[in-house]
C-alpha cells in the first residue's frame, strides 16, 4: 500500500448531543493516511473522544460520513480495535482472558489464540500477571492489558482514546515509551487522542488541532521529528518547543 | 477497587479509589470477637435468666439437654426433614422465578413496567397476611402451600437484587464489548451475567433468612408441622427448652447456609475476594 493512501476519511461529519442541542462537531473533515499516527489534540470537553468513537461505529453521526477503506463506518470493524481511557477490563476476567476477549469474540482458533495472546502479554510486559485480576494490577499495568488485548487482533487500525489520561505522570511517560517502541515494531494507522501537546508530538507523525466546541480544525502539523523514537528523544529534539509553542497558540487563541 | 500494590515493582501504583474491602475477609481476631460475644450473651443467660423468670427464661443448659433428647426421640430429625423439604423447595422456586423476572425485568423495559408496580406492592404487603390464602389457591394444606409461603418471602431479594445487577451493568464495559463485536449471547456471558452475580448472591442470603421466617409461618398457619409444629406444641405445655430447640435449630441452619453462599460466593466470583 502506498504510503500516502487514505486509511480512514472523515466527511462534513456533525454530530449533536439530544436533537437541536450540543453541537459537537460541524461538517468536520479529516483523512488519516496508511500507517500513519494522526494524533487529535484539543481541549476538553471538544469532542475528541465523540469523534473517535464515531470513527469506531460505536455511535453514529447526524450528518457526513465517515470511510475506513472506501467503506462507510456503521459498526465496529474487526480490523478496527480501540483502546479505552478507562482501560475496559472486565473485573472478572484474568489478564489473559481480557488480552484474549478480541480474539475469542473473532472466533480464531485456539492455538493462534494463545500464542498471539502469550506474545503481546509479552510485548506489553505483562508476563508472570497472566493470571492475576485487573483489581489487582497497578492503572498502569491495568492499561498495558487493554493495549495487549487490542494489539493481540493485530489490527489494521488502532484508536487511542486518551489512553494514558488517567495515569499519573511518570506511569504515563513509561507507557509512551512502551507505545514508541511497539509502534515501531509493528507499524500500523492509528488515531491518538489526547489533550496533552507534549504526549501529541511524541507520538504523532501528524497533530489535528481541534478548537473547542463546537470542534473545528485549527491546524493539521506535521511532527517533523524522525523516528525510532522515546520521549526523551524527542524533548530533547530541536524541533520540539517550537511545536510545542505553536500548539499552545492554537489552543489558546480564540479561533479566528 | 484498589491495587495490590505489594506484587507492582514495575511503575508506581496509584489507587483509583479508596475502597478497601476491609470487610471481606474475617480475621482471627474477627472471629475471637463473634465467639466471645456469643459466650457472653449465653454466659449472662445462663446465670442471670432464670433469676428473672424461671418458668419462660430457661437456662441454656436445659435447652442443650433439651435438645439431646428431641435428637433422641425422633421428633426433631422428623420434623426438620419435613421444614428442609419446604424449605429447599420454596428456595429453588423463589431463586428460578426471581432470576427469570428479575433478569427479564433488568434487561427489557417492557417487562420491568409491567411487574414494576406489582413487585413492589407485593413487597410491602406483610408477606404473613397473604399465607392463610395459599392453601385456598392450592386446594391443599400440604407441602405445596408451605412451599409456596417459602417461595413468596424469599423470592424479592432474589428478584429486586438480580434486577439492579442486570441494570447496573456498566455501560462502559457494554461498549468494550461493542467494540470487540460481541454476540448478544457473548455480551450475557462475559459482561451482563459475571456484572450481575454478586447483587444476585447478596439477594439469595437475604432470601435465605426471609424463607426460613415464611418456613416457620407456613407451619404455624398451615396444618402445623416441622420446626413450626414443635415450637407451638411445647410452648404450649410450657416446655420452654425444647421450645427453643427448633428455634435454636432455624437460627443454625440460616448462619450455615448464609456462610456457605458466602463462600460460594468467593467459588464463582474470585475477582471479588482478590480486591484488596
Amino acid at each position: 500500500m502506498n504510503a500516502q493512501q487514505t486509511r480512514i476519511s472523515v466527511e462534513r461529519a456533525t454530530k449533536r448531543f439530544s436533537a437541536g442541542g450540543l453541537t459537537v462537531f460541524d461538517g468536520l473533515d479529516l483523512a488519516v493516511r496508511d500507517k500513519e499516527a494522526l494524533c487529535i489534540l484539543g481541549p476538553s470537553g471538544c469532542g475528541k473522544t465523540t469523534l473517535l468513537r464515531t470513527m469506531h461505529g460505536l455511535i453514529p453521526l447526524d450528518g457526513g460520513r465517515i470511510l475506513i477503506d472506501d467503506a462507510v463506518v456503521s459498526a465496529p470493524r474487526r480490523n478496527v480495535a480501540m483502546v479505552f481511557q478507562h482501560f475496559g477490563l472486565m473485573p472478572w476476567k484474568r489478564v489473559r482472558e481480557n488480552v484474549a476477549y478480541g480474539l475469542e469474540l473473532a472466533g480464531l482458533p485456539k492455538a493462534t489464540t494463545d500464542e498471539r495472546v502469550e506474545r503481546y502479554i509479552e510485548m506489553v510486559g505483562l508476563r508472570g500477571f497472566e493470571r492475576s485480576y485487573p483489581s489487582q494490577l497497578s492503572g498502569g499495568m491495568q492499561q498495558r492489558a487493554g493495549l495487549a488485548r487490542a494489539l493481540a487482533l493485530e489490527p489494521d487500525i488502532l484508536l487511542m482514546d486518551e489512553p494514558f489520561g488517567s495515569l499519573d505522570a511518570l506511569t504515563r511517560e513509561i507507557l509512551q515509551d512502551e507505545l514508541l517502541r511497539i509502534y515501531q515494531l509493528m507499524p500500523r494507522t492509528m488515531v491518538f487522542i489526547t489533550h496533552s501537546i507534549e504526549e501529541a508530538i511524541a507520538m504523532g507523525d501528524r497533530i489535528l488541532v481541534l478548537s473547542a466546541r463546537p470542534a473545528r480544525v485549527r491546524e493539521l502539523l506535521q511532527v517533523d521529528i524522525p523516528r525510532p523514537r522515546t520521549v526523551d528523544s524527542v524533548i530533547a529534539h530541536p524541533r520540539f518547543l517550537p511545536l510545542r509553542d505553536h500548539c499552545w497558540r492554537l489552543l489558546r487563541e480564540p479561533a479566528a | 477497587m484498589t491495587f495490590d500494590q505489594a506484587r507492582v515493582k514495575l511503575e508506581e501504583s496509584r489507587p483509583m479509589t479508596a475502597h478497601p474491602s476491609r470487610w471481606r475477609r474475617l480475621r482471627p481476631g474477627d472471629w475471637a470477637v463473634r465467639l466471645g460475644a456469643i459466650a457472653l450473651i449465653l454466659g449472662v443467660w445462663e446465670f442471670f435468666g432464670p433469676t428473672l423468670n424461671k418458668l419462660i427464661l430457661r437456662p441454656p443448659s436445659d435447652i442443650f439437654r433439651a435438645f439431646f433428647e428431641l435428637v433422641a426421640n425422633g421428633e426433631l430429625a422428623e420434623a426438620m426433614s419435613q421444614s428442609f423439604r419446604e424449605l429447599f423447595g420454596g428456595l429453588a422456586v423463589a431463586l428460578v422465578v426471581g432470576l427469570v423476572l428479575g433478569i427479564a425485568s433488568g434487561r427489557w423495559r417492557f417487562v420491568y413496567n409491567a411487574i414494576d408496580p406489582l413487585v413492589s406492592a407485593l413487597y410491602s404487603v406483610p408477606a404473613v397476611a397473604l399465607i392463610p390464602l395459599l392453601p385456598v389457591a392450592f386446594h391443599s394444606i400440604g407441602d405445596p402451600p408451605r412451599i409456596a409461603a417459602v417461595a413468596l418471602f424469599a423470592v424479592f431479594p432474589i428478584l429486586i437484587n438480580t434486577q439492579q445487577g442486570v441494570r447496573n451493568v456498566d455501560r462502559q464495559l457494554l461498549e468494550v464489548a461493542r467494540s470487540f463485536n460481541t454476540s448478544e449471547r457473548r455480551l450475557w456471558t462475559d459482561v451482563i451475567i459475571p456484572s450481575a452475580t454478586p447483587y444476585l448472591l447478596a439477594g439469595v442470603r437475604l432470601a435465605i433468612g426471609r424463607g426460613l421466617i415464611g418456613m416457620i409461618v407456613a407451619e404455624f398457619f398451615i396444618g402445623l408441622v416441622g420446626l413450626g409444629y414443635l415450637i407451638i406444641s411445647y410452648e404450649n405445655v410450657f416446655r420452654i427448652d425444647r421450645m427453643f430447640v427448633p428455634v435454636i435449630v432455624v437460627a443454625t441452619v440460616g448462619v450455615l447456609m448464609m456462610g456457605f453462599v458466602q463462600w460460594l460466593e468467593g467459588r464463582i466470583a474470585p475477582w471479588l475476594k482478590k480486591e484488596q
